[in-house]
């Protein structure tokens, strides 16, 4: 069935990037207008917007299934794109929209729930002889489960949330006397987020890389993979910036892995876009991890070097369509690198730095393609995540791809909030990072300052508090200004006095 | 310059990490980089806000706070905390911080707006630095707030529960 008017369940540069592949399939596009970002960019740029800004919304719009299936229904939308996060990932949503007429955008419901809880998708790993870290045998129920489960498995392991993702609720423990205050953090934690406490524990595989294999399915039976992408570049379990392909595979490698991916895609029947997570280790020895049921927020870098719309995919296979190519057509070309440039503070552990973006300018280089849910004037809201914008980057090879990642990095322009920025343009240039055999430790382990400046910088920056101090202090006609009302001086205030220096 | 007081002929900015920066006044405009002296023109429009010119290259600059003679700057997205010294009053800071000797505090502030998980160290304890002090959750993610220096726990103001603004103290630590 042709989808012709589509509710897009999400919210930020998700729903602009989905926005923008609708609209080029001629299909209309609804989106919901919220009390916490009424002006957002997304609003702007749909068909029709839904406003739920009346709403006391007791539960956030985007994860209220009742009132989401309202929403289509009263907006006459035959499909739904849930994005990700929010309800990407919930079997009930998709299986409520199905119930209701309306087609779901991503895979069935039963897939769904079988890789959303880890424990059914470890048992099915192992049916299909899929590697996989030694394991508890099931969930932990308390603190002398998880003792034991640990002393069979052995020092380190990881505790995770059988429901779990995004690396909320995962607690790496070394020594047994920290493990059962780990179990209880991790067991709160995975309650709160996901709404079930139970915790499974896994050996622990030290500074392995993240690869994961972004897998296409139609429901015809068809399944292909689309290569790597390797995210190891992360901090508390989340991803910073992601490469496709990866310079720890070669073909034989990409091929066995890609197989295994898809087997695994395949042993619950799936079909859209969908990814395959790995471990892979200094010896080459692969661990399945999880399957994630949704585009991914780095699913740009597979998309430049394969030159397939992941998006347009899911909206054609999920109208019924079949792949229009096989896995010997999928043809990798180039190297594309994403840096996720978020409100964060990078001089305080990345912690999130929420705030009005005052101005934000992108570089519009033909290497670079920005995916934005935001502009100048908006607001990165602390009821949200803190991403600004994806900076895709994509060249020859990784060389010229780091290349240009620089010259782009230096093209940003943001002011209002912190941002990731300064991390960035340090790791284009730290020699672990160029050389690729950086593991998911090199952010914590690795590195010794999060951020780069030189010392002409901070000169620099010395020089304007001189400056600003003789201007306020040291003349005769000094105007005194306070600073106290506000975090940031207006451009007003330090025009009258560029022009008094 | 000529309208600058007189009697003043240097002026030092201190980094909170204690590095010194020396200017000769009256300011001059520009800045010596290796052996080369380069103009520095502070400019602002509508596009770009606030910025600092150096080489035909644009920085991003901004005062996120200023108090008395401190300063804190945000040049290229990295924040820099100065305070403005005059001969005289470095002099004085010198013979003050003689006295005081090594015995320094580290306040630990809450970095963002959020609630308190839990509480993982109590008065007195000694703490390395990297050791996980207490786990605040803030935009959906638990922040786990290590200890910035080597020291003893003197005050714990956190509450395990509570909800904390950002800048709110938490933690005091005795450096040594």
């Amino acid at each position: 069935m042709k989808i012709k008017r589509l509710l897009i369940a999400n919210r930020g540069e998700i729903a602009v990037r989905i926005i923008s592949t609708a609209r080029e399939m001629k299909i209309e596009t609804v989106v919901v207008r919220n009390a916490n970002e009424p002006d957002a960019m997304y609003v702007s740029l749909a068909d029709i917007v839904f406003d739920n800004t009346e709403d006391p919304e007791e539960i956030p719009v985007f994860l209220n299934i009742g009132r989401l299936i309202e929403i289509a229904i009263e907006t006459k939308c035959d499909a739904v794109h849930p994005g990700y996060g929010f309800l990407a990932e919930n079997a009930y949503f998709a299986q409520k929209c199905i119930e209701n007429k309306i087609i779901f955008i991503g895979p069935s419901p039963d897939a769904i729930y079988k890789m959303g809880n880890k424990t059914i998708a470890r048992e099915l790993a192992m049916k299909q002889g899929i590697p996989m870290a030694t394991g508890s045998r099931g969930n932990i129920g308390n603190e002398e489960e998880a003792a034991a489960a640990a002393e069979l498995i052995g020092y380190p392991v990881i505790i995770k949330a059988a429901s779990g993702g995004g690396g909320r609720g995962m607690r790496i423990v070394r020594k047994p006397e920290e493990l059962e205050k780990m179990f209880l953090i991790a067991s709160k934690e995975a309650e709160k987020a996901f709404n079930d406490p139970s915790v499974f524990i896994e050996k622990y595989i030290e500074n392995p890389k993240h690869i994961e294999f972004q897998i296409l399915g139609d429901t015809k039976g068809n399944i292909v993979h689309l290569g790597e992408r390797e995210c190891s570049i992360q901090r508390k379990h989340q991803k910073l910036l992601e490469e496709a392909p990866s310079s720890a595979l070669d073909d034989n490698l990409r091929e066995l892995m890609g197989s295994m991916a898809v087997r695994m895609a395949r042993a619950v029947g799936y079909y859209s876009a969908g990814t395959v997570e790995f471990l892979l280790d200094s010896d080459r020895n692969f661990y399945f991890m999880e399957m994630n049921t949704r585009i991914q927020v780095e699913h740009p870098v597979t998309e430049m070097i394969t030159g397939i719309d992941l998006i347009e995919q899911q909206i054609r296979v999920a109208s019924g369509e079949a792949l229009a190519f096989r896995q010997k057509d999928v043809r990798i070309k180039g190297w594309s690198i994403e840096c996720r440039i978020n409100a964060e503070d990078v001089q305080a552990g990345f912690a999130p730095d929420p705030g009005k973006i005052e101005k934000l300018v992108l570089p519009s280089d033909p290497y670079v393609r920005t995916d934005t849910g935001v502009r100048a004037g908006s607001a990165i809201v602390s009821s949200y995540d803190s991403m600004i914008a994806k900076l895709i980057i994509t060249g020859t090879d990784r060389k010229d791809a780091i290349r240009k990642c620089k010259l782009a990095l230096d093209k940003v322009w943001i002011k209002g909030v912190k941002t990731t920025l300064p991390f960035f343009r340090m790791l284009v240039r730290n020699p672990v990072f160029i050389d690729g055999t950086f593991t998911t430790a090199f952010i914590e382990k690795q590195l010794d300052k999060y951020y780069l400046n030189s010392e002409y910088e901070e000169m620099l920056a010395a020089w304007l508090a001189t400056r600003l101090f003789v201007d306020e202090n040291l003349r005769r006609d000094s105007i005194s200004i306070d600073y106290e009302n506000g975090k940031e001086m207006s451009p007003w205030l330090l025009n009258k006095r560029i022009n008094q220096f | 310059m000529n309208d600058e007081k007189p009697e003043i002929k240097k002026l030092y900015a201190l980094s909170s990490e204690n590095r010194r920066f020396t200017f000769s006044l009256p300011l001059k405009n520009t800045i010596r980089i290796g052996k080369r002296s380069y103009a520095v023109t502070l400019k602002s429009d509508e596009k770009f806000g606030t910025y600092i010119l150096l080489k035909n290259r644009k920085y991003p600059v901004e005062v996120v706070r200023s108090r008395q003679n401190r300063y804190e700057i945000l040049f290229n997205d990295i924040s820099y905390t100065f305070t403005i010294e005059t001969p005289f009053s470095l002099k004085r800071l010198k013979v003050l911080r003689s006295y005081s000797g090594k015995a320094e505090s580290e306040v630990i502030k809450a970095p963002m707006p959020g609630k308190i998980i839990d509480v993982l160290v109590r008065e007195g304890a000694a703490v390395l630095r990297g050791e996980p002090l207490l786990i605040l959750e803030a935009m959906k993610m638990q922040n786990e707030i290590q200890s910035p220096v080597n020291g003893h726990i003197t005050r714990v103001m956190a509450k395990s529960g509570t909800n904390v603004m950002k800048d709110d103290v938490l933690i005091e630590i005795k450096v040594g």
